[in-house]
């Protein structure tokens, strides 16, 4: 055990020296404020300059030009003529205004409207214009129809659809935005995370192997302790590297009002909700992250002891990423309905398990007994998948020369 | 006698189309250094890896220490230099050290403060602190051969432990082996350098295509394989040996190295009948020695000629 202990404590701590340690460690809360911060950012800069050709017969044109005139727009009403659109189209182009919209009578007949402007892809602009635009027509026709202004106003009330998500019996405060995003952040993170240590776990077999060093080890060690020893020590790194992501995520969640305020965007963070992480998700999340990496892991060691230089390990490796993606793709559709058949089935199959039970369990409500279900059949799975892992291992690590044969794999697994 | 440290019996390794090693039988007794000698391809290494558990015999036993077992279950009593050399490159030399001993069970802080100490033997005191990518060849090799030694085995087993060494360095390594030899410890080591093996072997053996030729004491070698010889040297260009002694009455063999000549005496021949031809063609002798013949010789002759050639190189890499 004080073997494996030496093992462990040298892939952790020649690891933790590295500088790409150091620079993922802070490149991730750098990427985490991005998200939580530039959107709001973005969104401060939200106000738009625009023109209003009116070509209306009637008051309509300045009526519809009143109810745009919000926080969100600066409206200038002018009435159309020839050259108007060219002139405008200069002013544009010059960023003297954002853009233009031309009204006619053919909206309250037909519903049609023109917007032009340098950026038309800005959904939420796009809404506000035909939000205002619409119930400015609805109102002038139901008015028209001789119904009493006061019944419009009031038929037109908006709907305000507050979702909350019952959880485990309990109503809790986090939205439908709020479940989504925290799946999908999950599901994003644990793939990339069992990835980059895999591969890492892999790397290390195989700088020993091309060093040499291997031979020396095993005069010293036996293979399943040199493996385990390795395994451990860098997932020991990925723990510590998550602590570091975490304080810094809830510091910044913490902190972001005044960070806000500093930067001088808004105060609106309805644009990136952060969820609220209860300790249960972050135990399945931990739960399953360890499985999935135990059980990759011991995959890419054994694709490690098989090859004999990079090129190699690159070309080998790449059944076991597949195997990882399928459930990355399933992603979506797991979250858009996390009950499917297909979403059961991803959550118990244990090789993409590690990532399709936490996003299930962070997109909808599951029962605990589930969960263990997919935990046991996980781990049954780990012990079988490192057996086997550490018989291609013991064999391959000491293998120079042509890469073998599937069939030759086979073999050192029986005979070993 | 006590039993032998280590004990290869009738072991034999097949690859895929030929034999490396072919029912060789050795015996390692306690407290000497072996050499096992060979030219490149004999099956050195392959004979080492086998007692070192990476590769199993076909058929065949290993002993180590009497018992059965190979080199994982007595891996605190060995040492062990492999051929390929092989240390973490971006690891600091001490912190390399520390962990190949923790490897093989030693406490890390004894492990710590014996690899100091070696390292201040060797001259790498100050490389400590560097990273094993950043020293030359032959201090890595010497980084590895500390390696091998920090747990005290009692067994040390090194293949090729001199290639790639420049005199000096050469000449230390020497000197710690027989320091070992000293303190009671038994070394086993390959090598294709028979000026090497003469200078340190107690014991040796000789092999080639996986086959023993000669197995002894280095006199005893000498004694059974050489038959005998006498060493000659002129000042000048005043005798040729060959011409000389080409009637083969007194001598058998010449071998001609130039600034000196060996001579094989024929059987039932006298040294004393040699020097007096010698003296009566007008040879002006700087050099009459009765000797052995060099372990160099006694390789040549037994290996044949076409080893030799490759037993020359002493830079290639022989790979079993």
């Amino acid at each position: 055990m004080r073997k494996v202990w030496a093992v462990i404590r040298r892939e952790f701590i020649e690891r933790v020296r590295t500088r790409a340690m150091w620079i993922s460690a802070i490149l991730g809360p750098v990427f985490f404020a991005a998200l939580i911060f530039l959107p709001m950012l973005m969104a401060g800069a939200g106000h738009k300059n625009i023109v209003l050709v009116d070509g209306t017969s009637s008051d309509f044109g300045a009526r519809a030009a009143a109810a745009l005139q919000t926080k969100d727009f600066t409206v200038t009403r002018i009435p159309a003529g020839p050259r108007v659109v060219d002139s405008l189209t200069l002013a544009v182009s010059e960023h003297h205004i954002d853009g233009f919209l031309l009204v006619g009578d053919t909206l309250l007949e037909a519903g049609a409207a023109e917007y032009r402007a340098s950026n038309v892809s800005s959904f939420t602009t796009m809404e506000r214009l035909e939000r205002g635009l619409q119930q400015v027509a609805v109102r002038t026709r139901l008015e028209r129809q001789g119904v009493d202004p006061a019944v419009v106003g009031r038929a037109q009330l908006n709907v305000d659809l507050t979702t909350k998500k019952i959880s485990r019996g309990r109503t809790t405060e986090e939205s439908a935005g709020q479940s989504f995003s925290l799946g999908y952040f999950m599901g994003i993170i644990l793939y990339i995370a069992i990835t980059l240590y895999g591969v890492n776990v892999m790397n290390s077999v195989l700088e020993e192997k091309t060093t040499r060093i291997v031979e020396v080890l095993m005069s010293s060690l036996r293979p399943g302790q040199l493996m385990a020893g390795k395994i451990i020590g860098v997932g020991a790194v990925s723990l510590l590297q998550f602590v570091i992501w975490g304080v810094s995520a809830r510091l910044l969640i913490s902190q972001r009002a005044r960070v806000a305020a500093r930067l001088g965007g808004t105060q609106d963070f309805s644009l990136f909700e952060v969820p609220d992480v209860s300790l249960a998700t972050g135990i399945v999340f931990l739960v399953y992250f360890l499985g999935g990496f135990f059980l990759y892991s011991s995959m890419f060691a054994a694709v490690g002891a098989m090859s004999s230089n990079e090129q190699e390990a690159r070309q080998a490796q790449v059944p076991v990423t597949l195997l990882l993606l399928v459930s990355f793709m399933g992603m979506f559709s797991m979250l858009n309905d996390p009950n499917s058949s297909f979403a059961v089935a991803l959550s118990l199959v244990p090789f993409t398990s590690p990532i399709a039970m936490p996003v299930r369990w962070a997109a909808g409500s599951l029962p605990v007994s589930a969960v263990v279900l997919s935990v046991a059949i996980l781990s049954v799975t780990i012990v079988l998948v490192t057996w086997v892992a550490a018989r291609i291992y013991r064999v391959g690590i000491l293998m120079t020369g042509k890469r073998p044969s599937v069939r030759e794999v086979v073999r050192w697994v029986r005979a070993a | 006698m006590s039993q032998p440290v280590l004990a290869v019996d009738r072991v034999t390794k097949r690859f895929a189309g030929h034999t490396a090693v072919d029912s060789l039988s050795i015996e390692v007794p306690s407290g000497v250094i072996y050499g096992l000698l060979g030219p490149n391809g004999a099956g050195k290494t392959t004979m080492i890896r086998m007692v070192m558990n990476i590769l199993m015999p076909d058929e065949g036993t290993i002993r180590l220490f009497g018992t059965e077992g190979t080199g994982h279950d007595f891996s605190a009593r060995i040492g062990f230099l492999p051929e390929e050399r092989g240390l973490y490159p971006k690891m600091r030399v001490l912190d390399v050290l520390v962990f190949l001993a923790e490897a093989k069970g030693v406490e890390r802080r004894t492990a710590r403060s014996r690899a100091l100490e070696w390292l201040d033997r060797l001259g790498l005191a100050d490389w400590r602190l560097r990273k094993v990518a950043d020293l030359s060849k032959g201090m890595q090799q010497k980084v590895q051969f500390i390696a091998t030694l920090l747990h005290e085995p009692e067994l040390i087993v090194l293949d090729e432990p001199f290639s790639g060494l420049d005199p000096v360095n050469t000449q230390v390594l020497r000197d710690t082996v027989l320091d070992l030899r000293r303190r009671g410890k038994t070394i086993v080591f390959s090598t294709h350098i028979m000026e090497h093996a003469e200078q340190l072997c107690d014991q040796l053996c000789i092999i080639a295509r996986g086959r023993k030729l000669i197995e002894g004491s280095v006199a005893e070698v000498k004694q059974r394989h050489g038959g005998r010889h006498v060493t000659v040297a002129f000042d000048g260009a005043t005798g040729d040996p060959a011409r000389l002694f080409a009637d083969g009455r007194l001598v058998r063999v010449v071998n001609d190295f130039g600034q000196y000549a060996e001579l094989e005496m024929a059987a039932g021949a006298d040294p004393q009948e040699i020097l007096t031809a010698l003296l009566a063609a007008g040879a002006r002798l700087t050099r009459f020695e009765v000797a052995a013949p060099s372990l160099h010789k006694i390789f040549v002759d037994v290996v044949g000629p076409e080893a030799a050639v490759a037993a020359a190189q002493p830079g290639a890499v022989a790979r079993a």
